[in-house]
């Protein structure tokens, strides 16, 4: 029944023969668990391929869209965080396997006749595997993407000669924005895969057609004469004694992949991809680190004297790569032992401590900017506040319209439910307002909200300017009331953020290390902290905006003996 | 009382004591763990590119201004604005409605032709929604008159708050 169908699927394909070539074809004995390597690694860019596929379903190639449709994929469709964490950790795991499969192979020796095109197409691999890595992590637009990408492409442009064009061509001109996310894009999903896709329909051609190296020998000398004929020889009855490549070896390949896959999946699962801030070319808080597997550079390059920087970036690296790319012609010879090329040898494991040395020092190497975390609420308030032009009437600090009110001190004025029900329908809580309904949707009434909340750090409570009497004014003063040791705090929320008050109160030398401020840590509890940092974001020398407490009126507030923490949404005025 | 049988079956006919041939072995372990890989990550897949199939659309009332506004003598098309979240994006989306007022009695349609969506308009010396494409007919209740159409024009949801008409569009009106 079924062997006439396969009789005519031969008689059409000719599998049978192709069977027989691919999978019955013998492999020398001794070929171990390392050799799974490469099944590994073509095990990832499958893994790569779906995932970046369905990834793309999900995705805007423009800067005021891409970092917003990276967070709608991780939080409103279903898988999507798992598939994108998936697409993240393969993505390291396969710069990992890269090197490792390139170390074994430099190792044994296996880049020796007569596989030596099977190298050169695998250290293109590699270096298209950088590639991905390097064009991938701009996609999501996030801080990381925006900085890491700017130092990148900066790496680039001081190439010594041809320097400032590869800068422009890699950013499609001067700076980096939509046209450079686009390109990035492009070449991430389309010129790179094509390229790997090419090089490894190479690579497999030729691993079947010289057949997976045996393990290496132990050779006293360099044999003379046809040596080559003497290395085919004694291959040829290695094979022989060998065991097919299925199932015994993609036994092997298959439980090395899912064992990959359970702790790939683990990660994506349990630790996700993560996403910064969204990027802004202003922030000036922010430590551009590159990913793990650059940070070796990275390190470098702290070491390297301005002057000397094209070397670092590009002479160094340069040499390096044009080095493991002829390796077949400097490492010559039949002999194929670790020990008996002992100078490769030990320059493979020179140049692996060292980048291994300074990937670790990358990732001991302290911040210099402490990170302040953000409510992303707050951010994408911001956002929309611009793009809804709201400045046109209302000012934020001395700057914008003054049609409307200015909204410095609105929090504490109005309160949250107030602001919100205002933002839903202006003309039913203030009767004759020329504010126009914008009809906005819920998630954004409560990001506006959040944004307007946050200009003093968010409401605080009635024992926030007694804290601050009791704990600070010893050193600090507002308004004039206090001692002047230390720095005057009365416009303190017009220069620093609520996140970073907060912060310097509980830990001063995390932001400057030769502060005289004590930290408070021990001396006050978190929400002490929090509400005496909000109280002094909240000293923007606004008429007002003082001594005003959300809610309730401080004095009310503190004969009852009750904190009035969160906005009670009665207007004082 | 059961006793052991003196002459043992040279031959277990239990297939179980046979031992698994080891390339046997092997090949089921590779389906094995083929078929578990393709089984996690495939769901995970699948469930990913399968999941607009189950979501809800999030429709929101619309306002279209005081009832008392809309003109009686016929169907009028209202245009409106509407704020409404788009993926990742936020649209401000022009959308239309036909509306038919009797007093307070508020009819609203879908204004795509139940035949294949086009849009329709009204035509007074007809009295009679006309449609484009293929001569759907309709008269003002939206009841089909002729052509194509396998149904009466679609109704939105309606309602009236303070004098004001909110209509949900996207959904047939129960």
């Amino acid at each position: 029944m079924i062997e006439p169908l396969l009789n005519w699927l031969d008689e059409t394909t000719g599998w049978r023969k192709l069977k027989a070539t691919l999978l019955d074809r013998k492999i020398p004995k001794g070929v171990n668990w390392s050799n799974t390597l490469g099944s590994l690694l073509l095990f990832c860019f499958g893994v790569q391929a779906i995932t970046g596929m369905l990834l793309a379903m999900h995705y805007s190639a423009s800067p005021d869209h891409a970092y917003q449709s990276v967070q709608y994929l991780g939080s409103q469709v279903p898988m999507g965080a798992f598939l994108r964490g998936l697409h993240h950790w393969t993505a390291s795991a396969m710069v990992v396997l890269a090197v490792l499969h390139l170390m074994r192979v430099f190792f044994s020796g296996a880049f020796k006749y007569p596989r030596q095109m099977t190298w050169f197409t695998g250290v293109a691999l590699l270096l298209v595997v950088i590639g991905l890595g390097f064009t991938g992590y701009l996609l999501p637009w996030d801080q990381k993407a925006y900085w890491a990408t700017t130092v990148g492409s900066k790496i680039a442009s001081i190439t010594p000669v041809i320097g400032p064009w590869v800068g422009k061509i890699l950013k499609g001109g001067d700076t980096l924005g939509a046209v450079t996310l686009a390109r990035f894009y492009s070449i991430h999903v389309l010129v790179l895969p094509a390229l790997f896709v090419s090089l490894v329909l190479v690579h497999l051609f030729l691993i079947v057609w010289h057949g997976i190296a045996a393990p290496p020998e132990r050779m006293k000398q360099e044999p003379s004469g046809d040596w080559k004929a003497g290395v085919d020889r004694r291959y040829h009855d290695l094979k022989e004694k060998g065991v097919p490549f299925f199932p015994d070896i993609v036994f092997k390949d298959m439980m090395a992949v899912l064992l990959l896959f359970a702790v790939l999946a683990a990660l994506a699962y349990f630790k996700g991809a993560g996403l910064e801030d969204m990027a802004d070319p202003t922030a000036t808080d922010y430590n551009p680190r590159p990913e793990w597997y650059f940070l070796f550079l990275f390190q470098f390059l702290k070491y390297i004297p301005g002057k000397l920087e094209a070397v670092a970036t590009s002479v160094l690296p340069g040499l390096a790569i044009t080095v493991l790319f002829l390796l077949p012609f400097l490492d010559r010879g039949a002999r194929r032992h670790p020990l008996d090329r002992k100078s490769w040898t030990g320059l493979g494991l020179a140049a692996l401590g060292g980048v291994v040395f300074l990937t670790v020092q990358g990732l001991r190497s302290p911040d210099v900017n402490v990170e302040i975390p953000k409510n992303p609420e707050v951010v994408q308030g911001k956002r929309l506040f611009a793009e809804l032009r709201c400045a046109s009437c209302h000012s934020i600090d001395g700057k914008g319209g003054v049609v409307g009110p200015t909204l410095d001190n609105a929090g504490s004025r109005r309160g949250k439910d107030w602001i919100e029900e205002h933002f839903r329908n202006p003309q039913a809580m203030t009767p004759g307002s020329k504010m126009p309904n914008f009809k906005l949707l819920d998630t954004e009434v409560e990001a506006l909200t959040a944004y307007i909340l946050s200009l003093e750090g968010g409401a605080y409570s009635a024992d926030a300017p007694k804290l601050f009497e009791d704990q600070c004014m010893s050193c600090h003063m507002i308004n004039g009331k206090g001692d002047d040791s230390g720095p005057d705090l009365s416009l303190e929320g017009k220069t620093r953020e609520q996140g970073w008050i907060e912060i310097y109160i509980r830990e001063p030398e995390k932001i400057y290390p030769d502060s005289a401020m004590p930290g408070y840590a021990k001396d006050l509890t978190q929400p002490q902290i929090e509400d005496l940092a909000r109280y002094l974001a909240a000293q923007r020398g606004t008429k007002g905006s003082v001594t005003r407490v959300a809610g309730a009126k401080p004095a009310k507030a503190a004969k009852k003996g009750k904190a009035a923490l969160g906005p009670k949404g009665e207007g004082s005025d | 009382m059961s006793t052991v049988p003196p002459n043992k079956d040279p031959e277990p006919a239990n297939l179980l004591d046979r031992q698994v041939d080891r390339r046997e072995f092997l090949k089921l372990a590779i389906f094995g763990a083929g078929s578990l890989l393709a089984a996690c990550f495939g769901g995970a897949g699948l469930t990913y590119f399968l999941s607009p199939a189950f979501k809800q659309k999030q429709d929101a009332w619309v306002d279209l201004g005081p009832v008392g506004d809309i003109p009686q003598a016929g169907p009028v098309k209202m245009d409106y604005i509407q704020r409404q979240a788009d993926g990742w994006t936020t649209v401000e989306g022009r959308s239309s409605a036909w509306v038919l007022r009797e007093d307070l009695n508020v009819t609203v349609f879908n204004p795509h032709c139940t035949h294949l969506g086009c849009a329709y308009r009204w035509d007074d010396k007809r009295e009679a929604f006309l449609c484009p494409c293929h001569s759907g007919v309709f008269d003002k209740k939206g009841n089909v008159i002729s052509g194509p159409p396998p149904r009466p024009l679609d109704r939105y949801q309606a309602k009236i708050e303070e004098g004001r008409l909110y209509i949900l569009p996207g959904e047939k009106a129960s």
